[in-house]
């Protein structure tokens, strides 16, 4: 090997390249000393005077080699570079290809820590990008959002408007305390509409940043569906809605009371707006080994199974529903999950829908 | 054994390595890694009886940082798109990709990966959507690199396509 040759390939040793010279016909072989990666992922290459058996070696090295090829055949001063790529399970490499005094040469640079910064500043920006592009959709929601609480908020103010307006009008008193009624109906909607606005954002602010200096959560399953089914009653009366339960007794479950209470009620209205006048909600309570299981089952519209899982979204991007029905549905999926406890949907085909909660059970010294 | 080349391609952050990593290794990691150049594996897969080598060549995500190379597309036989479920800009981006990658390299057979399918309560991409793009006779797969879901079949079905006798 000529000295000035071997002086070059020593140099680029150091440096932790693999300098290769074209051999003609076609061969490419190492100039120099091999660096300690080269002699670690191909040692046959790395040995004096070996030549470089890309198509063996290296799938991407050999797709590279028709670039290179293209560049030692136009000479003069062009180069390309392979760009990096990953050889072996870690080892990060890029390639060169360019001409010297008419002789082609293949630098093979082992990537260090410039790579290592351009690789740390992409994967930031792309993070970013990501994240940018979360944050968008996140807004397009809620801008959509507070559109549908608006409209929903609306109706109910307009119901009360229209109220007050005929009762300027009307001198009949009893005429006068119907309309008062329906005004006060309405605003209690709106009270409604506001209130599970609240539960499902406090909720989630819960759930990200969680309950500080919370006591453990312990509530009787019996005494919660007590409650709920007098809260809702008079709604199911209204709508002539028969509300049948069983398999009541003492359960404990680890939960909130208040929470459970409000997913309960939440469940009770969706079952009750699902199914038709004149129609049957059935709730069932049972006791597994160590859980708690409720069913409701509504005489409503077939869902179908498919879409269960869109149906605990706080906005559903393909299906047309009402909003309010995806806000009750969403707060009870967060609360639940919050809980370590299951929410889900099962289809009962013609006969409706049941919606589903396992709950933890309670054991004080969890 | 028969050879043959599969190209992962798609935007930044689709889950393309991860896809690679479930088959090949049958591991999954949530930490986002982002990928610069290439990364190639390889793994034996037997379709209806035939063996063959698949050599899967990870590309870098396209994006306004880096283009894809379509040097690299050389000789692929096939190639998987992947776009990230929860995110419709990914599929809308794939497009533009998948036009430039079709330009390149020709007709040869691809799948569509609809990756990140156990988030599907964060999912954006509507049924509509992919109904359309099936139409249009893409091979349209949901998978999710962390559950395993559809992944093997991704590649099966690719495979499949490039072992069929060509009309």
């Amino acid at each position: 090997m000529p000295a000035r040759e071997s002086a070059i390939g020593a140099v680029f040793e150091t440096l932790g390249f693999a300098l290769f010279l074209r051999e003609e016909p076609g061969g490419l072989k190492l100039a120099g000393e091999a660096p300690a990666w080269l002699k670690e992922i191909w040692p046959g290459a790395a040995q004096s005077g070996a030549m470089l058996e890309v198509s063996e070696l290296s799938p991407f090295l050999e797709n590279f080699l028709i670039d290179a090829g293209e560049c030692w055949t136009a000479g003069g001063t062009s180069r390309v570079k392979s760009g990096p790529w990953i050889e072996g399970t870690d080892l990060e490499l890029e390639a060169t290809a360019l001409s010297v005094n008419g002789q082609a040469v293949l630098l093979i640079e082992q990537l260090g820590k410039d790579f290592e910064t351009r690789k740390a500043v992409l994967q930031k920006a792309r993070e970013t990008v990501i994240a940018y592009q979360r944050l968008n959709t996140e807004m397009q929601k809620k801008e959509i959002l507070l559109h549908c609480i608006a409209e929903d908020m609306t109706g109910a103010l307009g119901n009360v408007i229209t109220s007050l307006r005929l009762i300027e009008l009307e001198h009949d008193p009893l005429k006068t305390r119907r309309l008062l009624e329906l005004a006060m109906l309405a605003t209690q909607e709106q009270q409604n509409i506001i209130h599970r606005v609240l539960d499902v954002f406090a909720d989630e602010l819960e759930s990200l940043y969680g309950r500080a200096g919370k006591n453990q959560a312990d509530a009787e399953v019996h005494d919660v569906m007590q409650r709920a089914l007098g809260a809702v009653q008079s709604e199911y009366q209204e709508k002539r809605v028969r509300l049948t339960a069983s398999g009541f007794g003492t359960l404990r479950v680890a939960v909130d009371a208040g929470h459970l209470e409000r997913v309960f009620v939440n469940l009770l209205e969706n079952a009750l707006h699902a199914t038709p006048a004149g129609g049957e909600v059935k709730v069932r309570i049972e006791a597994e080994a160590d859980t708690v299981l409720l069913q409701f089952d509504d005489g409503g519209a077939e869902i179908h199974e498919e879409v269960s899982e869109k149906l605990f979204a706080k906005f559903d991007c393909s299906e047309a529903r009402p909003q309010a029905t995806a806000l009750r549905l969403h707060f009870c999926r967060i609360a639940i999950e919050n809980c370590n406890g299951e929410i889900g949907h099962t289809s009962l085909g013609t006969a409706g829908n049941r919606f589903w909660v396992r709950l933890p059970g309670f054991h004080p010294a969890q | 054994m028969i050879q043959k080349k599969i190209c992962m391609i798609g935007t930044s952050g689709v889950g393309k390595t991860s896809l690679v990593a479930r088959f090949v290794s049958s591991i999954f990691s949530d930490k986002y890694l982002t990928t610069v150049g290439v990364k190639i594996d390889k793994k034996v897969l037997t379709v209806d009886g035939t063996n063959v080598t698949l050599v899967l060549w990870d590309l870098a995500g396209d994006d306004d940082f880096q283009r894809l190379q379509l040097s690299y597309l050389r000789g692929t036989a096939g190639y998987i798109l992947v776009a990230d479920g929860t995110r419709q800009i990914t599929l809308d981006q794939l497009l533009d990709i998948q036009a430039r990658v079709m330009e390149a390299v020709g007709p040869v057979p691809f799948v569509l990966a609809l990756n990140k399918a156990d988030l599907q309560t964060q999912w954006e991409i509507g049924k509509e959507r992919i109904e359309q793009l099936t139409a249009q006779g893409w091979h349209i797969l949901l998978t999710s690199a962390k559950t395993g879901a559809g992944v093997e079949e991704a590649f099966s079905d690719l495979s499949r396509m490039l072992l069929a006798p060509k009309p």
